[in-house]
């Protein structure tokens, strides 16, 4: 095993770790850390994978804005920082064995690809990464479409969110 | 770009763009008069719907083989923009009426409406999932737009909550494929397909394809995937509902069609008996279960699911190379006769609704026949319609359909469809019963645009049966190549 190897799999642990406390936690303000945490872990596999862009834009928009987004949202909307309800149903067993008879269907599928197991082949020496992605999102023969209708789907959902918040509130 | 590029989005472009100036015009339009906004919206969509029309015919492809313009996405596209129109038609006397008028709601259904052209246009999956996420989006708005009425944003919360986790569905099934394929155009999947070297990556090709089959059918709203249908389809506004059961219905049959018929073929040994599954549960559960509906908008949801069910049945016969194109025909032609019923159906609804969702009980259509013989008639057509019975257009669709199922060899299926039809006319013809049989007081509303869309849809359901032949071309030159 490559200390690359050994990286990955402790990311991996840390990403689904966080991710699993998240669910679990009762404190809201403590699940949007962990969600922090999980995040970061993807900036890792993106830094492994050598997409440093990415990984980058991770940690600025996910940790550095969202979860930022998210910590406020909790702090000047909720009165009550604690979850009270129940967070299990009777049979979640059932749901937890599916989950993991699933999980290793999947494990089985993947690992019978051929190359599952190989190490991903490095970058050629000199790719610029950050200027072939910035190309491939405005070229017309590449990405420039998807970026564009994501742009629109940004706004509508803009205008949603402000529609739904707003509503309630007698004018 | 170049000019393949700029007719393929076309009318795409000039309805986002609309919808943006739509939203920036209706802050300037008074609170009471948002009929402008209305009208300006209808405009939009006609101005739309006049350069698809225009393009008719025409083939291209745009944007490195992402978009593409063809018979298939015109007639889809056409579909889309009326059922738009029709949908602008309705909301308009409704939402005054119940108090919920916003100009939101106008840039909200075209920003849905382009998403269903994105997907019918759409030949790569990453364009798909995002005309998926740009279609339900606003639908999810849409839903609990009567907010704060508590159905409404219960329908608005389970449609969002519920959709998302079938994208989930979705984008999983997209990256299984592309770590099969690795690509996400489904030109170039034919292509590896057609190459044959995936070895052991087909199974993950199977699944992929499997996972986004459970995506689609969650919109389509397939048992087991309809959970959602009822309550969402009985909380949200009524004209929503009109659009929704008709508008995203189309989309994600475009999606499922698009995808399996063209780049799927060769799964269809493992694909097609899941289909069969999907389609024969769909027609019995939806059918059963609106038997004990009392609720009218509860009883349209459940026959929803049903007629997804029909349309499946032709899907199952995808690969069989010499059915496929009929297949795709005869479920194009019943989705429009599906939406100009649905349609009809939903404004009747509309026509005898009250505030805070009374006036919605089957009880509440008795005596709709003597006090209002022209809506009765016009109901009385439509539950005919959705049965299947002559002189409608259910009838020819019905037939198609179940053609389309005996000749790729599924008869057992078609049975299937033939019973499930007949258990059907017993809560469809109980509504014709109520309305004439019994006695009762309803109020109808009398709004000018809700009664020409009640008269209009009633006369192309019994009208344009007679030229099914015509309506079949039309249909069959949308066929996927």
């Amino acid at each position: 095993m490559t200390a690359e190897q050994i990286l990955f799999l402790l990311t991996g642990a840390l990403i689904l770790g966080s991710a699993l406390m998240v669910v679990a936690t009762r404190k809201l303000l403590h699940a949007a850390l962990w969600l922090v945490a999980a995040l970061f872990g993807v900036a890792i596999l993106y830094a492994i994978l050598q997409a440093s862009f990415l990984a980058v834009v991770q940690v600025v928009v996910y940790i550095g804005a969202i979860a930022i987004l998210f910590i406020f949202a909790v702090m000047l909307t909720r009165r009550e920082m604690r979850d009270q309800g129940q967070q299990t149903r009777t049979n979640w067993w059932i749901a937890a064995l599916l989950g993991l008879l699933i999980l290793a269907g999947l494990v089985f599928l993947i690992l019978a690809v051929p190359g599952a197991d190989r190490l991903p082949a490095a970058l050629p020496e000199g790719l610029d990464t950050v200027r072939a992605l910035g190309n491939a999102l405005v070229s017309p023969e590449a990405y420039v479409l998807p970026f564009e209708v994501a742009s629109v789907l940004l706004l509508a959902a803009l205008v949603g969110a402000v529609y739904i918040a707003s509503v309630g509130k007698k004018d | 770009m170049t000019q393949s590029d700029l007719i393929t989005i076309l009318p795409l472009l000039a309805l986002v763009v609309w919808a943006c100036a739509l939203l920036l015009v209706d802050l300037f339009i008074p609170k009471g008069r948002k009929g402008w906004t209305a009208l300006l919206a209808a405009a939009g969509l006609a101005l739309t719907m006049g350069l698809t029309l225009a393009q008719a015919g025409r083939e291209a492809s745009g944007f490195g083989g992402m978009l593409r313009l063809d018979g298939f996405s015109t007639f889809l596209n056409v579909l889309f923009l009326g059922s738009g129109l029709l949908g602008v038609a309705v909301a308009y006397g409704y939402l005054k009426r119940m108090d919920l008028e916003r100009g939101e709601f106008y840039s909200l259904l075209l920003f849905s409406i382009t998403g269903m052209m994105l997907m019918a246009q759409a030949a790569d999956l990453i364009v798909i999932f995002l005309a998926l996420e740009l279609l339900s989006i606003p639908l999810y708005v849409l839903a609990a737009f009567a907010r704060p009425r508590a159905d409404s944003e219960e329908a608005g919360l389970k449609y969002f909550l519920l959709g998302a986790f079938s994208t989930g569905f979705v984008v999983y099934g997209i990256t299984l494929v592309f770590g099969a394929t690795g690509t996400t155009s489904l030109a170039k999947i034919v292509e590896v397909l057609a190459a044959g070297s995936l070895g052991t990556g087909s199974l993950l090709l199977t699944i992929g394809a499997a996972l986004i089959l459970v995506g689609f059918s969650f919109k389509v709203a397939a048992v087991p995937f309809h959970m959602w249908t009822p309550d969402v389809y009985q909380g949200a506004p009524t004209p929503v509902t009109a659009f929704m059961s008709v508008g995203a219905k189309a989309a994600g049959f475009a999606a499922l069609m698009r995808i399996f018929v063209m780049a799927f073929p060769s799964l269809s040994a493992d694909l097609t008996p899941v289909l069969w599954a999907l389609a024969a549960l769909t027609m019995f559960i939806g059918n059963i279960i609106a038997i004990s509906q009392t609720n009218i908008k509860r009883m349209l949801a459940y026959s929803s699911i049903a007629h997804a069910g029909y349309i499946l049945m032709a899907l199952v016969a995808y690969g069989n190379p010499a059915v496929a194109a009929d297949s795709v025909a005869s479920a194009l032609f019943y989705l429009v006769a599906y939406a100009v019923t649905s349609f009809g159906a939903w404004s009747v609804v509309m026509s005898l609704e009250k505030p805070d969702a009374k006036g919605l009980e089957i009880n509440d259509f008795a005596g709709l026949g003597r006090r209002n013989p022209l809506l009765a008639a016009a109901m009385t057509i439509f539950m005919l319609s959705f049965t299947g019975m002559p002189p409608t257009l259910g009838l020819v669709g019905k037939f198609f359909l179940f053609r389309t199922a005996i000749e790729g060899g599924f008869i057992g299926l078609a049975i299937i469809g033939v019973l499930t039809s007949l258990i059907s006319a017993y809560y469809y013809l109980r509504v014709v019963v109520t309305m004439y049989m019994r006695e009762g007081e309803p109020q109808a509303e009398g709004e000018y645009w809700l009664t020409f869309t009640t008269v209009v849809t009633a006369l192309a359901t019994v009208v344009l049966q007679f030229l099914p032949a015509a309506l079949f071309a039309l249909a069959a030159g949308a066929v996927l190549k």
